[in-house]
């Protein structure tokens, strides 16, 4: 046996390296330097037909090994990180649900084109509540017909934004886990589909990752991919395959690390000696080149195991977990290597030393890499650990709120509205706390959101909040990137706390980090102009119109002229929202002792995983209390 | 010496009344007292169905034996096997050795449990089976878990009586009166009637349900219960409350105030909410003192209306224990589908009121929180009077847009 790559798999390493040379290369730190995604490239790479590596001719692809993938993304990281995973999540993610899941129709009408290079791939499973667990998946699809309706947000989604074609997951069956996930293909572009927050990351920074809000969504019943429940299976399914492509990333900023390291210690002197004689940088670059060929093959491997149709779910973790782990020891050798250069921007090894950390978080911590090893060697975690499934749907972070969405009328009227129900709710306008009054001991706070524009556009905010007698705050990105106010003034989890009585949100869209900061005020007023804006969601009175016409019309509703100063506050709590929680479903009770089976929580004693339906449970299963068997059940839904 | 009275034609009352037994399944108080009825029918056999507690014994024999006036007893059928109705079939099988006992698998379980011997002499029915004791011929109908799992009913076809075992009874003793239509049910007896259903059969709401949907198809003439009065007319109006109780839906649109306070200042704050409440036009307010009521009222009263408001002290950093076994009782018998309302006190750190918001939200199905609450800080002052204003707003528009 002949551990080597063939001449054909070193033709295409050939070509694909001597194009990131040419096309990225260059322009890789202003790439990461502006968070920019290289979308004309991408375009040209797809143009070359290596979007599509691994998939059939007969579908538009190049028709190569698992292998050839590999050293595709191996090569591209080794030059950009970022780079390196927008194919990974085209190829592994976005596309290969489809190619393994999908109907011919849909293969005709999606895979085509992703391995062509004409459309890009995204794959949204990840969400706030829903990281490493699936489980806890709250996105929803509810069948209307013919369509699916779609509700929910994911977040941290590789390609998002600049997909065309996503694979989403949603809960098809409450109530039950993981086996009431399914799978869709939803296309860029359809009504309600937004996509939310560019995230401002560490590294990989010319990749695009988003958040995709989902707003009542009608996804076509034909683009269920696979069947109803099968969604958790096609997640955990693709995500094996995917961990090759970041193996294989992490193996590519490795090797590029490695490379300039060697190049940097054969040209720098110290001692009147390059740094390469000094045996202690010998050894770092013999632990590095070590290290860097364990993972190859680690890596091929996998690939080679998935080619043949073996299993290699395990292998493909062991790649993923090895490849990342020493790629951060090999990117922290090298900047070593490169001492006080190394730690300047626009060296190579200062971008690798960020780009490879994230190869250790993401398609599942290197901690659950270790878990899926473990179960592969030792079976499934015992029953008695399994989390039960999560049987209480989550409502809005703030809260219950009044929601009241203001639509209709003009908007001079919506303003007008808005302002008789606030003094209704007991705001007096008369008075008035000084505009820098410190956000957690304010009363009052207007806060502005990208939403708010141009810099001159924050008057218009100062102007509202010294009309609304409140002190002035803002969204994280506004004082952190966009520097409209200082950082001590911007509201979230990660910064001020807001626990007044009335908050009024101008432009802000509505992150999680922003809502938590705020689920405890009193009163949250949204103005945004898109209605689909988790802030209204959050808020109990929510204008959908521009901030430029609805802000002035404000400011001069609430003007009492010079205000007085405010007495001590005095909390209000949050006013009413009945919301009658949902009835409990698929419970059953017995008729010898009236013990409940309650799926989330499944029976322990009797070897029934959580998430398992009534239906589902054995035939030979008994009343875990009584010993009463399973037929003398009846629904304990009181229903007329 | 007896006391019997006639239910209809073939059929006597031959039970007994208790008035000195303090508290029912030894945790229910009774001031009213409670009976427990037993029915002997005369016809080609003689037939009794299910006997009385231990402490009637005595007395119960004789009504026996006066209404027998002679013959030989045929056959015991025993509904329900808990002692109150069952502890006095022994002394019955001893002074009638040629009764046999007619009941069903799990019930002939029990009594081999209890210590009563019947051996040679049980006949063993199951759902759907008939027995025709002359002119009259009765369906034995399974009732499980209504409350407890051998319970059946028996179903006089012939007069359509129905012997309903522990369904549709009540505490209160008859003191001579037998029939609902003899006594002001809905003045005097109703709140007696819900407290005995809320917490002896309140868990067991889908089992009712399903004895409801049975008894449903059957033309149901009388209701002969083993507690409290016969029900010969208006059945609807029983028919109805049960409905109601074991689907878990309020019969009242109001508020129940239950207060747990050390001092007087929580009763102070319930009072000032309560007030706020019926000035602002809501007047179906009941309040209790959480301490000094037994948990079974409460328990009832819950059933009965709509909303609820609980006011807590902060005791040991949790909900004061009363309150907490108040909770823990709506818990333990599947209460469901009301409105809460709260108000918290504590002097150095409150946390009754998160906990019981936190209790509600996952310990009883389908029960709401309502957003505002009182937050007092060991005496509800000046500051409180925005949240208090709040919640009884909240209080008043969530009971008027109810509908039952």
């Amino acid at each position: 046996m002949f551990y080597a790559t063939s001449k054909e798999h070193e033709e295409l390493r050939a070509k694909v390296r001597e194009w990131v040379e040419k096309e990225i290369k260059p322009i890789a730190f202003m790439l990461d330097k502006n968070n920019e995604f290289p979308r004309e490239q991408i375009k040209a790479f797809g143009k070359m037909g290596l979007l599509g590596i691994p998939y059939p001719k007969e579908y538009g692809g190049l028709g190569k090994d698992i292998i050839s993938y590999a050293i595709a993304v191996e090569e591209l990281s080794r030059v950009d990180g970022g780079t390196g995973v927008i194919l990974s999540a085209h190829v592994s993610l976005g596309t290969y649900p489809i190619f393994a899941f999908g109907t011919e129709e849909q293969k005709k009408k999606y895979l085509v084109p992703l391995a062509k290079g004409e459309k890009l791939g995204a794959f949204g499973l990840t969400e706030p509540n829903a990281g490493s667990d699936a489980g806890g998946t709250e996105t929803t699809a509810e069948l209307v017909g013919d369509h699916y309706i779609l509700n929910g947000e994911k977040i941290f989604i590789t390609n998002g934004g600049e997909a065309d074609t996503y694979v989403v997951f949603a809960v098809t069956t409450p109530g039950i886990g993981t086996r009431g996930i399914s799978a869709f293909i939803v296309e860029k572009g359809w009504e309600g589909f937004t996509i939310g927050d560019h995230y401002d990351k560490l590294g990989i920074r010319s990749s695009a990752t988003a958040q995709l809000l989902f707003n009542d969504v009608k996804v076509p019943k034909e683009n269920l991919l696979g069947k109803e429940g099968q969604g958790f299976k096609i997640a955990m399914n693709t995500l094996d395959g995917g961990r090759i492509g970041i193996a294989a990333q992490a193996l590519g900023i490795a090797q590029g690390a490695y490379e300039a390291a060697v190049e940097y210690a054969k040209d720098r002197e110290q001692f009147n000696a390059p740094i390469a004689q000094l045996q202690a940088i010998q050894f770092k670059i013999a632990e590095m080149a070590t290290k860097i060929r364990a993972a190859r093959f680690l890596v091929y491997s996998a690939a080679e195991l998935k080619e043949h149709h073996e299993p290699y779910g395990m292998e493909a973790a062991m790649a993923k977990k090895y490849a990342s782990d020493i790629c951060l020891e090999v990117v922290n050798d090298a900047l070593q290597i490169f001492g006080g250069n190394g730690y300047l921007k626009g060296m190579e090894v200062e971008r690798f030393y960020r780009d490879a950390k994230i190869c250790t978080i993401y398609e599942g911590t290197n901690e659950i890499q270790n878990v899926v090893i473990a179960s592969h060697i030792l079976g499934k975690a015992a029953k008695a650990t399994a989390a039960p499934a999560k049987g209480k749907k989550k409502g809005p972070i703030t809260g219950s709120r009044k929601k009241m969405i203001l639509k209709d009328g003009s908007a001079k009227e919506r303003v007008q509205t808005l302002v008789e129900a606030l003094k209704a709710d007991g705001h007096d306008f008369t008075v008035g706390i000084d505009i820098n009054t410190p956000i957690i001991e304010a009363e009052r706070v207007v806060s502005a959101g990208r939403g708010i524009g141009s810099k001159e556009n924050m008057k218009l905010v100062t102007d509202l909040a010294a009309a609304a007698g409140a002190a002035i705050g803002s969204s994280r990105p506004v004082a952190e990137q966009l520097q409209y106010l200082p950082l001590n003034r911007y509201v979230g989890m990660s910064g001020q706390k807001f626990t007044g009585n009335l908050y009024i949100a101008c432009g802000i869209s509505g992150a999680g980090q922003h809502l938590k900061g705020i689920k405890d005020a009193a009163t949250i007023v949204a103005i945004n102009s898109n209605a689909n804006a988790p802030i209204f969601k959050n808020a109990d009175y929510g204008i959908v119109g521009d901030v430029n016409e609805i802000l002035p019309l404000l400011t001069k509703a609430l003007d009492t002229g010079a205000k007085k100063p405010a007495p001590p506050m005095v909390k209000m709590k949050k006013a009413v929202v009945d919301e009658p929680k949902p009835a409990p479903v698929g419970r059953y009770v017995c008729l010898g002792c009236g013990y409940e089976y309650i799926p989330e929580l499944g029976d322990e004693e009797g070897d029934v995983r959580p998430g398992t339906s009534y239906k589902e449970l054995p035939e030979d299963w008994i009343c875990p209390d009584c010993g009463e068997e399973k037929a003398n059940f009846i629904p304990s839904s009181n229903e007329k | 010496m007896s006391c019997v009275r006639k239910v209809t034609e073939d059929l006597y009352w031959v039970g007994v009344n208790e008035k000195r037994l303090h508290l029912f399944e030894n945790i229910h108080p009774i001031p009213r007292g409670v009976s427990y009825n037993s029915y002997l029918l005369l016809d080609e056999k003689t037939v009794l169905f299910d006997t009385v507690d231990w402490a009637g014994c005595r007395e119960f024999l004789n009504n026996v034996k006066e209404v027998l006036n002679g013959r030989p007893l045929d056959y015991l059928v025993v509904n329900h096997m808990e002692p109150d109705h069952a502890a006095s079939m022994e002394e019955v099988l001893l002074r009638y050795p040629e009764c046999k006992v007619i009941s069903n698998e799990k019930a002939f379980m029990f009594m081999h449990q209890f210590g009563f011997h019947v051996e040679d002499r049980k006949e063993e029915v199951k759902e759907g089976d008939t027995k025709t004791f002359g002119k009259h011929t009765v369906t034995f109908v399974a009732a499980p878990m209504v409350h407890w799992p051998e319970a059946m009913v028996t179903f006089d076809t012939t007069n359509g009586v129905l012997f309903s075992a522990d369904a549709f009874g009540s505490f209160g003793s008859l003191d001579g009166k037998l029939f609902a239509d003899e006594v002001n049910f809905d003045r005097d007896w109703i709140d007696d009637a819900r407290r005995y259903f809320c917490n002896i059969v309140g868990k067991y709401g889908p089992f009712v349900q399903l004895l409801l949907k049975k008894a449903g198809t059957v033309p149901i003439k009388m209701f002969c219960p083993l507690h409290g009065p016969v029900w010969r007319n208006d059945l609807g109006y029983y028919l109805d409350k049960h409905d109601k109780w074991s689907r878990y839906e309020p019969e009242e649109k109001g508020v129940l105030v239950l207060y747990a306070s050390m001092y007087g200042n929580t009763e102070a704050a319930a009072q000032e909410l309560a007030s706020k409440i019926c000035d602002k036009g809501v007047t179906n307010v009941a309040m209790y003192d959480v301490s000094n009521t037994h948990v079974s009222y409460l328990v009832a009263e819950a059933f009965k209306y709509s909303h609820i408001v609980l006011a807590s002290v902060t005791y040991n950093l949790g909900i004061y224990p009363v309150m907490y076994d108040f909770l823990h009782h709506l818990k333990a018998l599947n209460f469901q589908k009301r409105t809460f309302g709260i108000i918290e006190n504590g002097t150095w750190a409150i946390k009754s009121g998160t906990l019981m918001k936190e209790y509600i939200e996952e310990e009883l199905k389908e029960c709401t929180v309502l957003g505002a609450q009182v937050s007092v800080n060991s005496s509800a002052d000046e500051t409180n009077a925005p949240e208090f204003e709040a919640l009884a707003d909240a209080i008043v528009q969530s009971v008027q847009k109810l509908e039952l």
